[in-house]
């Protein structure tokens, strides 16, 4: 297939423990600021260091307005001409919980709102979509989300494509990261030498991509995908699969390593992941481009996080900053380039990395438009 | 718009309340890996080996994914007792594709989507649009919904194990075989398209669906 469109982002939208607008989760990441709150309610006998969106309304009517702004803020009068793709690892799993832990049985369980395909399905009681699909492969769910938002834009497939971002807060993810011991009871600290561990979060994150563009539009240049093939939960120690995606995005996209301005790592925090992806990255960039990691300031957003990180990458673009990490003050590599402050530079290309249980990865890059 | 997929092969297996015979000690040695896998993963096991699918993209789908390991973790919140780490790692809706990739060495691009009860369509969806990059794309689905007490929210589903898989590539030759509009409604939504689809598979013809975008 040779139809190449280019893919523009115009609008979006996100919900965090970093803010309630994209605007105030960038400034939020670029002032560091303590978005990371201390919880003991969901693991027995611990604390752990959580992010949790703080808004006296509940998750669903949170997604429905994000969406509901992005159409005011687009060209469309709805989403009718819209392709819906989902990215979520949880789905409805915070609202079976909630009726599971009350009767402690299954009977008053909507499968309809038990499923990953629940965001969908609710998203489509209020707009109509031309179509919709959802994916879940843990954590990299909205970066796949958004892969395949630029692969049926690139194509010529759809004109427009809504891409959300959706996970919740839930037992299950809490306690299931505590059983796998990578939780940390202070906010995470990805790439530290004495790193504890990651922070589980969630997010709304809401992204309209087109083939059309308008002033403020950054492109979605190259996607790249790859299997670890190696292990269930713990990445290849050398970041091969990393090191693949992040290539395959780089050939996507057409450009060399020397021109990527700044890389977003997962950097979740946890030994493994952090120490894999520093090494794919001091591989495959000797120039070291700077990197950060944006959870230690919003946590691991989970299935929201590809599409979280995009916002922010789009945002670095076009404000021209490079953000931080927060607390990185002893980093263990010094092959790669760390920054511990928001920088003001010429941002041209990004990396934007997603990697998941199963040895799923996804890394993303964007660009600034450059022609008219 | 309209792709035309040609399924290269095509192969299901369902069973009542559990699938049987399955060759999982053969084509899984390694007894602690095979030990790890949920029944979504010997279920992909099993249909890839029957239809020969060593290496390349794949596009897997699951409405309910793993539902063993979720209720597992949510019983063992409940109770208060110690959440198993393997459950939870196996609670995830790409796990089952996941196990395949380690087993076969695929590093290729693995997506898993999950459309409720239109599962079956988008994913033929997907496979098409994928397979106009011209390599043929294993398509997989599976429903692993035998669960202790699944009886008191299910009325309707009779076959409770259930997998798919087809091959397919793109194909600028006419249709043969119409997507069926009619189906057995003994499986879960989900997946009785896709059944229904593999069931007319004939070795012996062109099996070429139409997919409208």
């Amino acid at each position: 297939m040779k139809i190449n469109k280019k893919v523009y982002i115009n609008n979006f939208h996100s919900i965090s423990c970093a803010g309630n607008t994209s605007e105030e989760l960038f400034e939020s990441i670029c002032e560091k600021k303590d978005c990371i709150s201390i919880d003991s309610t969901y693991v027995k006998g611990r604390d752990v260091a959580i992010g949790k969106i703080k808004s006296s309304e509940n998750f669903k009517t949170l997604l429905f307005n994000a969406c509901k702004k992005v159409l005011n803020e687009s060209n469309l009068d709805d989403y009718s001409n819209t392709l819906l793709i989902v990215g979520s690892s949880v789905g409805g799993m915070l609202t079976t919980e909630n009726t599971y832990f009350k009767d402690k049985n299954y009977k008053n369980i909507d499968y309809n709102q038990h499923t990953i395909n629940s965001i969908a399905y609710n998203l489509k009681k209020e707009f109509t979509f031309y179509d919709d699909i959802s994916f879940s492969t843990a954590c990299t769910s909205s970066a796949n989300a958004l892969g395949y938002a630029k692969e049926v834009l690139s194509k010529g497939i759809y004109k427009n494509v809504l891409v959300v971002g959706a996970d919740s807060l839930c037992s299950t993810t809490v306690c299931g990261f505590s059983a796998l011991s990578v939780l940390s009871s202070n906010p995470c600290t990805p790439f530290e030498k004495d790193r504890e561990g990651m922070n589980v979060s969630e997010a709304i994150a809401v992204i309209l991509l087109q083939n059309d563009k308008n002033i403020n539009s950054v492109e979605l240049c190259g996607v790249g995908y790859s299997s670890d093939s190696h292990h269930m939960t713990q990445p290849h120690p050398d970041g091969l699969g990393a090191k693949n995606a992040i290539q395959n995005a780089l050939d996507d996209a057409k450009i060399s390593f020397k021109e990527i301005s700044y890389i977003n790592a997962h950097g979740t925090g946890t030994i493994a992941n952090d120490n894999s992806e520093a090494n794919a990255i001091a591989s495959l960039f000797p120039n070291k481009p700077y990197l950060s990691s944006t959870k230690s300031i919003t946590g691991h957003t989970l299935g929201a996080a590809g599409a979280i990180e995009a916002i922010i990458s789009i945002m670095c673009i076009q404000k021209e900053i490079i953000p931080p990490s927060k607390n990185l003050k002893d980093p263990q590599r010094d092959d790669v380039l760390f920054t511990n402050e928001a920088i003001s530079q010429k941002v041209d290309y990004i990396v934007s990395n997603s990697f998941a249980f199963g040895g799923n990865n996804t890394s993303l890059v964007f660009g600034k438009c450059n022609e008219n | 718009m309209k792709i035309n997929l040609e399924i290269i092969d095509a192969v299901n297996i369902v069973a009542k309340d559990e699938i049987s015979d399955l060759r999982t000690k053969e084509l899984v040695p390694k007894m602690v890996f095979r030990r790890r896998l949920t029944r979504a993963a010997k279920l992909v096991v099993e249909v890839v080996d029957k239809i020969g699918f060593e290496d390349g993209r794949i596009i897997y789908g699951s409405a309910f994914g793993e539902l063993t390991a979720s209720a597992n973790i949510l019983s063992a919140i409940l109770n208060d007792e110690m959440l198993s780490p393997t459950d939870f790692q196996n609670s995830v809706y790409n796990t089952a594709v996941s196990y395949l990739s380690i087993l076969k060495n695929n590093k290729n691009e693995i997506l898993t989507i999950s459309s409720g009860d239109n599962t079956s369509e988008k994913l033929l969806k997907i496979g098409a649009i994928k397979a106009l990059d011209g390599d043929e794309i294993l398509l997989l689905l599976t429903e692993t919904i035998n669960i202790k007490n699944i009886q008191e929210i299910n009325n309707c589903i009779e076959t409770l194990e259930t997998v798919v898989a087809l091959k397919v590539k793109v194909t600028e030759e006419d249709s043969t075989l119409n997507i069926p509009t009619q189906v057995n409604s003994d499986y879960p939504k989900s997946i009785a398209l896709l059944i229904e689809l593999s069931s007319k598979f004939d070795k012996n013809k062109k099996n070429i669906i139409e997919v409208q975008i």
